[in-house]
């Protein structure tokens, strides 16, 4: 081999890598650049393509006024706005106090409660919309339990009719209320984790020059805290309205006639009329371009503020009086369960003996019999399109992450920028442009497993990069160097040293992209067909029918596999932890 | 080195020579033309500030940076067309980049693996570096849980192991404590006697790199300013940027009065008087209006060693602070003032002592010392032959 190759690849930032022919990351630089190009930039050019075009191939935003004008359409675009907004605002006003009581008020167990505090954000947030439905919903348990103290909640519902109540005394849990209800709950762990670790990451040294220097603690906090902790709040806030606004399952089950974008892509896609894919591809449009003008947003305000901290001392806990903190202890615990409510419920109920929607008190593995019975293929789909999403994902992320944290140059930052689309790119919206794009030759991609298993790839690479590169960054290119100093060649050493010490941070990005893809439901429900239905759309068509027990159960399979593998990676964290000890 | 693997950790000892070497990086130039040689068993260190490119030159040798221009020979062969990993040079990282996941013993045997050496081989080897470095004990624990000497430890028996042609030091002890450090330096020293390797050292520590090495090049932006043993360097540096990084040292404006033979009488001049002369070079301290202090006095006159000196030539004396002591007042050529501050350093004192040819600082025994207080006069000599005389930069 050449030595420019090798020079090339050891080469430290201060000298930029120079490429050679013989270099093996010149090939892989070039195939992904090939890949993310087709997947990514393809199919969202092809999908603006039809939204731009009408009849007689000439381009015009006549659809685009269509759907600003007509009130079908442009009532969707409000509902999501809504419904982002208040989530947002919802989760972030439960998520910054709750961050402030585990962090610095002193509330007991803030390992456990940080530990519970990702469980809803794994959960699917259509298992919580299905479980409101089932404890508030027209016969949910709560609702008939309320009618008989006399308070109703629907009109409609069976019991009120039975009593005669004409007017709802309380909001109705269909259509945005639900929404909101289930997704704020789902999604304020974004906002607490992000604002925990920076509370945590703020040495508390600053604190106290802030009070040496003669500062109330009030004024601190206004002047100080709040100053450092706006980009995490910011942060959090936007995962949150990103997830919201592109989040499919639960408008569709508890939303009923309220449309928000991703629910009106769908049904203009899946239409018993025939549907109107070009307004699909419009509405897409609009839903993508929300998403990418907040994203955008969103980073050129941190830009602008971004602080670098040395976290020397953690500032700890702070005395505060026995007041607040059993206060804040009740608020902590209180949204915590509340939070894991609706996993809690499906799990119970999944045991309930049941005939369609009617579920009676009892023990019964009857709706288990049932989901087994009816959809063992489902099951393994599941099972077997996230493993391969999985694998391909944590390959290309070791792969890609090494190219753009120990290869970089202008070309790699080409290619974080295509990375970054995904982020930006709601699972409905990505299924509308990969039909749009691969539904016709040369890339007949359409009704096959594959596009599946690409879409998913697509949506989770960009976590699996970032996973595998943050890794990276903390492993000395020093200790590279070393293997090669010792006569290990670049393969050798990327094998031997680069690859072993990166697996930590692989093997906990391959869980969570598992975990996501398996409760996927906005792009599946789009590009599945017969054969390759998998859980979570097993558990949407039981739903709409009204056969919670299964649906119930078939949940509860879902959080299983969701929760299993995250456990299993926890316990090999720890015994790894102690190992090293 | 296939022929050398049955040696056990025997090595022979080889020369590096360098011509020409350059670096850029962008519009910095990190080395400028590097000459050196350096003799088969030496121990060679390359000393000078941040950013002088005595890291550069040590990576260029490891082959983890690509000369400009240039050309290193090792035994005979040319190194710089090579791949790292094909130069058979061992290599000491400053942070040690021991491996984390693998075991001390699993470090050390890492190059003998890659050389795909026998099993029986490997891990004789392994025993006999660990052992070197007192070791064996913690063959099997992972490198995390090593104190920061026996990483260090580590990271040396691991480039031993390879039976390298030489030894690439990059600042192996700047992450030690300073007790340790000067523990670890005899211990660097011993290991590389009893060896014989040829080692390339690199440090901004002076006293190290005195400390430590047969010979010392003293770099500054990208070019070697002296190459010599470190006697000569200390006591002779042949510019004034090599006399005020290595030691401590003064720098006084003065002229030449008269020459002869190789020696020259340079008289210094009162700072009132050399605005014009001051600024030859950074190292000299800044003019003080000293009127109220000490009178102008005239007529301190050394004695140098020097060449190529004319009379009336404007110069710039170096004196080390030990090289002045106290003199009985009105003694002939000395220097009255007064003490600005006492440092007491335990071994030594070091005063500071403001005259009329400038700031002075000084260094004397602490018994010397004794009873001196702040605001003292004082009166200073120059020890005979103990000045460097610097002609200063025209133009």
């Amino acid at each position: 081999m050449p030595a420019d190759a090798t020079l090339g690849t050891f080469s430290t930032e201060r000298s930029r890598a120079r490429w050679s022919l013989s270099d093996p990351w010149r090939g892989a630089l070039a195939l992904c650049y090939a890949l993310l190009l087709v997947l990514i930039a393809y199919p969202l050019l092809r999908l603006l393509a039809a939204s731009l075009s009408v009849e007689g191939g000439r381009w015009s935003l006549s659809h685009f006024s269509e759907f600003l004008t007509q009130r079908y359409y442009r009532s969707a675009l409000e509902h999501s706005l809504y419904v982002g907004a208040m989530v947002t605002l919802l989760a972030t006003l439960i998520g910054v106090p709750l961050a402030a009581a585990v962090t610095r008020w002193g509330v007991p167990g803030r390992t456990l409660v940080r530990a519970l505090a990702v469980l809803p954000l794994v959960s699917p947030p259509f298992i919580g919309a299905y479980s409101w439905i089932l404890l508030l919903g027209r016969n949910g348990w709560i609702t008939n339990l309320l009618n008989r103290l006399y308070i109703t909640l629907h009109p409609s519902s069976a019991a009120a009719v039975e009593r005669g109540a004409q007017t709802a005394w309380l909001g109705n849990i269909y259509g945005s209320r639900g929404i909101i209800l289930a997704l704020t709950l789902n999604l304020y762990p974004f906002v607490f984790l992000m604002v925990s670790a920076s509370l945590s990451s703020i040495d508390a040294s600053l604190e106290e020059a802030s009070a040496n220097l003669g500062a109330t603690p009030w004024r601190t906090f206004r002047k100080l805290t709040v100053p450092l902790l706006t980009p995490a709040i910011l942060g959090g806030a936007l995962l949150v309205f990103l997830h919201t606004v592109a989040d499919f399952g639960s408008p569709m089950i508890i939303g009923e006639d309220y449309l928000v974008l991703p629910t009106l892509i769908y049904s203009l896609f899946i239409n018993e009329m025939g549907g109107e894919p070009t307004m699909a591809a419009t509405a897409s449009v609009v839903l993508l371009a929300c998403t990418t003008v907040v994203l955008l947003l969103e980073r050129w305000y941190i830009s602008r503020r971004s602080y670098v901290m040395s976290g020397l001392r953690r500032a700890g806990e702070r005395e505060v009086p026995r007041g607040l903190r059993a206060l804040a202890t009740v608020f902590t615990y209180g949204t915590v369960g509340l939070s894991l409510v609706p996993s809690a419920v499906v799990l119970v109920t999944s045991f309930f003996p049941s005939t369609g929607p009617i579920m009676r008190p009892g023990f019964s593995l009857g709706n288990y019999a049932t989901v087994l019975r009816s959809a063992p293929r489902a099951m393994f789909n599941s099972v077997f399109l996230s493993c391969v999403a999985t694998l391909v994902c944590m390959a290309l992320g070791v792969i890609i992450g090494y190219l753009l944290v120990r290869r970089r140059s202008r070309w790699t930052a080409g290619l974080d920028a295509l990375l970054m689309v995904p982020f930006a790119v709601p699972g409905t919206v990505l299924a509308v442009a990969f039909i749009t794009a691969f539904g016709v030759p040369p890339l007949l991609l359409t009704g096959t497993v594959t596009i599946l298993v690409v879409s998913y790839v697509v949506r989770r690479l960009p976590y699996a990069v970032r996973g595998a590169a943050a890794v990276l960054h903390h492993i000395e290119p020093a200790i590279e160097e070393a293997s090669v100093s010792l006569g290990a060649s670049p393969w050798r050493t990327f094998r031997r040293v680069t690859v072993p010490l990166m697996t930590p941070g692989i093997i906990s990005g391959g869980v969570m992209t598992w975990v996501q893809v398996i409760s996927e439901i906005s792009s599946t429900i789009l590009l599945y067909y017969g054969a390759w239905a998998t859980m979570s759309v097993v558990i949407y068509q039981q739903v709409i029918s009204d056969n919670f027990g299964s649906a119930a159960a078939a949940s509860s399979l879902l959080l299983c596999a969701v929760f299993m593998p995250l456990l299993l990676f926890n316990v090999w964290q720890r015994e790894r932890a102690e190992e090293l000890i | 080195m296939a022929a050398r693997e049955g040696r056990g950790v025997d090595l022979i000892s080889v020369g590096l020579t360098i011509r020409g070497l350059r670096k850029r990086f962008g519009s910095h130039e990190a080395l400028a033309g590097v000459d050196l040689d350096i003799q088969p068993g030496e121990f060679f260190t390359l000393v000078g500030p941040s950013g002088c490119g005595k890291t550069t030159l040590l990576r260029c040798v490891a082959g983890f940076c690509r000369p400009d221009a240039g050309e290193i020979v090792c035994d005979g062969q040319r190194l710089d067309p090579l791949p790292p990993h094909r130069r058979n040079l061992g290599m000491v990282f400053q942070n040690y980049a021991l491996f984390p996941h693998l075991t001390v013993r699993q470090n050390v045997a890492y190059g003998l693996d890659a050389r795909k050496a026998p099993r029986q081989l490997v891990a004789e080897r392994v025993e006999q570096a660990l052992a070197q470095v007192h070791l064996s004990h913690r063959a099997d624990n992972l490198p995390g849980v090593l104190s920061g000497g026996e990483q260090q430890r580590v990271a040396t028996a691991r480039a031993l192991a390879i039976a390298p042609r030489l030894l690439l030091m990059d600042e192996p002890l700047s992450n030690l404590d300073a007790k340790l450090r000067v523990e670890m330096r005899e211990e660097i020293r011993r290991m590389q006697r009893s060896l014989g390797i040829t080692t390339l050292y690199v440090t901004h520590d002076q006293e190290e790199a005195l400390a430590l090495s047969d010979r010392i090049a003293v770099m500054n932006a990208g070019r070697l300013e002296q190459t010599s043993n470190p006697l000569q360097i200390y006591r002779f540096p042949a510019t004034p940027f090599v006399a005020s990084f290595i030691g401590l040292t003064n720098f006084l404006a003065a002229e030449v009065a008269s020459t002869e033979g190789g020696r020259a009488h340079v008289c210094l001049k009162p700072a009132s008087e050399r605005q014009a002369a001051h600024g030859a070079h950074s190292g000299a301290p800044a003019p003080h209006s000293a009127g109220d202090a000490v009178g102008a006095q005239a007529g301190v006159t050394i004695s140098a060693a020097a060449r190529d000196l004319a009379p009336g030539q404007v110069v710039t004396v170096a004196l080390r602070p030990e090289r002045l002591h106290l003199a009985a007042p009105g003694t002939a050529h000395t220097m009255s003032g007064r003490i600005e501050t006492i440092m007491f350093l335990g071994a030594t004192t070091r005063l500071r002592v403001q005259t009329a040819f400038g700031s002075i600082t000084m260094e004397l025994h602490a018994d010397a010392a004794e009873g001196l207080e702040q605001g003292a006069e004082v009166n200073l000599a120059v020890d005979a032959e103990a000045a460097t005389v610097f002609v200063n930069a025209t133009g």
